[in-house]
């Protein structure tokens, strides 16, 4: 049991490999589309002047000011691909320590070493940014990134979700401005997800101005940014278009849901779902994650009575994880373990369980030990009651 | 793993290599355009082929730059590729919001009882500022306390270790920890060390007597490393030296002092998560295949199936029935029969048919119901 199961340590280190990797993908495609359009401009340009030049419809010097026009803007792209590159070499760098990270896992030879204690220490440290990151905690999550080795900067992902706060922050302010700009960077993979992110932001944007009263502003905001929803949000659109005629104090019942003001509570939820899983991050934390995995496998019956509480076991502290493990489900066992409520050992074949005339069972060597202290007297830490050591009988647990 | 790195440093060189070879063509082609603007200048008259030659060279160097470029998107796709067999199912099927719904603050309060715990004041600080938390002082002032005297032991400094083991002498004692010994012991080999031979010898006059009920045993080695204080080294003592005898100090003085504030010696929540991390697999094969019937793993009275733990991560006594196969509860306990094999109380109903006489289902022996001893584990 102390052999440790890489692969399936690993399954939580999903998004730990795949957000740089996602990241890396964007930054590649926004260089390569730069590339291709600069590149079917400059090559239009070339073959456009030396078509003029041969029908003399320009003159020499009229191509050099072209020429010059070309070096400057493939300068300036050069000036943006210097900025790719380092960009992509960041997360070319930060997938290799990741990777190697999770190779010093595969390195770790048992669950009772040291090397094995540190790793998980970092781990938890990983996944408490992780959570704080989620929380809008950003300055403990700093403080804890920065707190620890440089490598665990390298294994969150701040920026990303400092990204992800200014756009939250102006939904907030019951502004679309960020969010719209950050549509327009992700269109593609939006697209290819079907979100209905953009669609909901427009029409927010469309109801403010319904609401503010600007009637023919509105009117010409729809011909303008509804217009092309059409093909998947028709009956929507209609809806909007009613609202028209409802004043925001409306007490019908479709159109005050669409005045309401939750709506961009609703806005900002789905721009979280929709940028966690454009980036490979979990809809969960995964501290939720871990945690409810961990307090259901620990979880015993015994956990919740007084009388049985052991203050190692986490479940059994009553104010914290004790109450986050209330409804989850108990452990399943197959097999018997006694565990020696003097020694905290587990009791097996070299160490057998022995119970007290009272019914209480220990272990023989914790047994052993306390009567030799004690002129071959036991006495019962649960009940106090005192038996000699020759009292005890032997327990056959199959 | 070994599979996706190496695939991944195919990503790493090929990045390198278009990065460079990209700005390196566009450079050229740069190079190529200023060329051609001079020749204009001096041989305006061949203006059309000097045009043509650019326009030639022009497509080639983009043309090539382009492909390498796409060469380097089919590398991180086959990465991408590779990273998606390892890593195929959504992990949170395994976890359920509802659980711990309307529970932030019971959690953001054990992540900030974490950070206390870890010594890690200042980040527990800004954490209960910006999380809004309400957490008495006293329990950083005891830590705070913890991790004085840990530093002092780690500098093998033990005056403020000896100070607080002998204000907790009794409740120490209680739970059977052998620390102050431990504490004074390491003390008077030091001064051995030192060879301050008459300093140890009123030293162990003045502590160990103390102790000699449980310790004799060690007092007396103590005593005879004496003889031996000029060579400790090349001594039979020499494993009082152990630098180990330091890190188990440490350990056994955290958990102790752990322990009397009612506390466990390591976090519970990087146990739980520890513990969360290994369970996770099980449980989200169990979450998959529940989730086809419509069911909610963590709606569950308890897990269909078992998650194996480390040794040291069982707390609890479990009994499972050998006969039924249950685990046993208040209602159905666990009962001794007179030959010492145990069975739960519903099984031994059964066998027992209201009170006749049967034998054990694990040994010969005969006996009826009410022989049977309810035990405690």
């Amino acid at each position: 049991m102390n052999k440790l199961n890489y692969d399936g340590l690993l399954v939580l280190e999903q998004p730990f490999i795949k957000v740089p990797l996602e990241q890396l993908k964007k930054t590649v495609k926004v260089s390569q589309k730069e590339l291709d359009k600069e590149f079917t401009k400059s090559n239009s340009t070339v073959s456009d002047l030396s078509n003029k030049i041969k029908q003399g419809k320009i003159g020499v010097s009229d191509a050099s000011i072209a020429l010059e026009g070309m070096v400057g803007r493939l300068q300036s792209l050069k000036r943006k691909l210097n900025d790719t590159k380092d960009e992509e070499a960041m997360y070319v760098s930060r997938s290799k320590q990741r990777l190697s990270h999770l190779n010093e896992l595969t390195h770790i030879p048992s669950a009772n070493s040291e090397a094995y204690t540190q790793w998980s220490r970092v781990r938890l440290d990983r996944i408490l940014v992780d959570y704080m990151l989620r929380e809008g905690f950003s300055e403990t999550a700093l403080h804890l990134a920065k707190a620890e080795s440089i490598e665990v900067e390298a294994y969150v992902d701040v920026e990303l979700f400092s990204q992800a706060r200014r756009v939250e922050q102006a939904l907030q302010r019951f502004s679309c401005t960020e969010a719209l700009r950050w549509c327009n960077d992700n269109k593609s993979n939006l697209r290819k997800m079907q979100s209905t992110f953009e669609f909901n932001l427009r029409l927010q944007e469309f109801i403010e101005l319904i609401r503010a009263g600007k009637k023919s502003e509105s009117i010409a905001y729809a011909k303008k940014n509804l217009n092309s929803f059409q093909e998947n949000h028709m009956k929507e659109i209609q809806q909007a278009m009613t609202l028209l005629a409802f004043q925001p104090d409306t007490r019908c019942l479709p159109y005050k849901k669409l005045y309401d003001k939750s709506r961009w509570d609703a806005l900002i939820a789905q721009f979280r779902a929709d940028n966690f899983a454009l980036n490979s991050l979990t809809s969960q934390p995964l501290l939720t994650v871990t945690l409810q995995a961990g307090l259901s496998a620990l979880k015993t019956p015994m956990c919740s009575q007084p009388d049985n509480r052991n203050i190692n076991c986490p479940v059994c502290s009553p104010d914290t994880l004790g109450l986050l493990a209330q409804n989850l489900p108990l452990s399943h066992h197959v097999n018997s373990t006694i565990v020696c409520r003097l020694s905290g050992e587990i009791i097996d074949e070299d160490n057998p369980p022995m119970s007290l005339p009272n019914g209480y069972v220990y272990s023989l060597k914790a047994l052993e030990e306390m009567s030799s202290k004690n002129n071959g007297q036991i006495k019962c830490p649960r009940t106090e009651k005192v038996y000699d050591f020759k009292d005890l009988k032997k327990v056959f647990i199959s | 793993m070994d599979s996706i790195s190496k695939e991944f440093s195919k990503v790493e060189k090929k990045q390198q290599e278009v990065a460079d070879s990209t700005i390196d063509n566009i450079d050229k082609i740069i190079n190529e355009i200023q060329e051609a603007q001079n020749r204009l200048e001096t041989d305006p008259m061949s203006v059309s082929a000097i045009l043509k030659e650019l326009e030639l060279k022009f497509k080639e160097l983009t043309t090539k730059t382009l492909e390498s470029h796409k060469e380097l998107q089919k590398v991180i796709i086959r990465y991408e590729k590779i990273v998606d067999k390892k890593w195929k199912n959504d992990i949170t099927i395994a976890s359920n919001p509802e659980v711990f719904a309307n529970k932030e603050k019971v959690l953001n309060t054990t992540v900030a009882l974490h950070f206390i715990r870890e010594g890690r004041f200042e980040l527990a600080n800004t954490f209960i500022r910006e999380a809004q938390l309400d957490i008495p002082n006293s329990i950083q002032t005891q830590f705070h306390e913890m991790y004085q005297i840990l530093g002092d032991i780690k500098l093998e400094k033990l005056e403020l270790a000896i100070e607080w083991a002998r204000s907790k002498s009794k409740e120490l004692e209680k739970r059977g920890s052998t620390l102050e010994f431990e504490l004074h012991r390491q003390r008077y080999v030091q001064l051995l060390i030192d060879n301050n031979r008459e300093e140890a010898l009123v030293y162990a006059k003045k502590k160990f007597p103390l102790f000699h009920s449980r310790h004799i045993f060690d007092i007396k080695r103590l005593m005879c490393a004496l003889a031996f204080s000029t060579r400790l080294s090349t001594s039979p003592y020499k494993d009082l030296l152990s630098p180990d005898l330091w890190i188990e100090l440490q350990n056994k003085f955290m958990r102790d002092f752990c322990n009397l504030l009612g506390m466990s010696s390591e976090s519970p929540l990087y146990i739980s998560v520890t513990v969360g991390a290994t369970a996770l697999p099980t449980i989200l094969k169990m979450a998959t295949i529940m989730k086809e019937k419509k069911n909610e793993w963590s709606q569950q009275d308890e897990l269909p199936v078992e998650v194996p733990l480390p040794d040291y991560m069982r707390y609890h006594s479990i009994f499972a029935c050998p006969v039924s196969k249950e685990q046993s509860t208040e209602k159905n306990p666990p009962m001794m029969l007179p030959c010492g094999h145990v069975i739960c109380h519903e099984s031994l109903n059964k066998l027992s048919r209201g009170n006749s006489r049967f034998k054990c289902p694990y040994c010969p022996h005969e006996s009826i119901a009410n022989q049977a001893l309810r035990i405690y584990f």
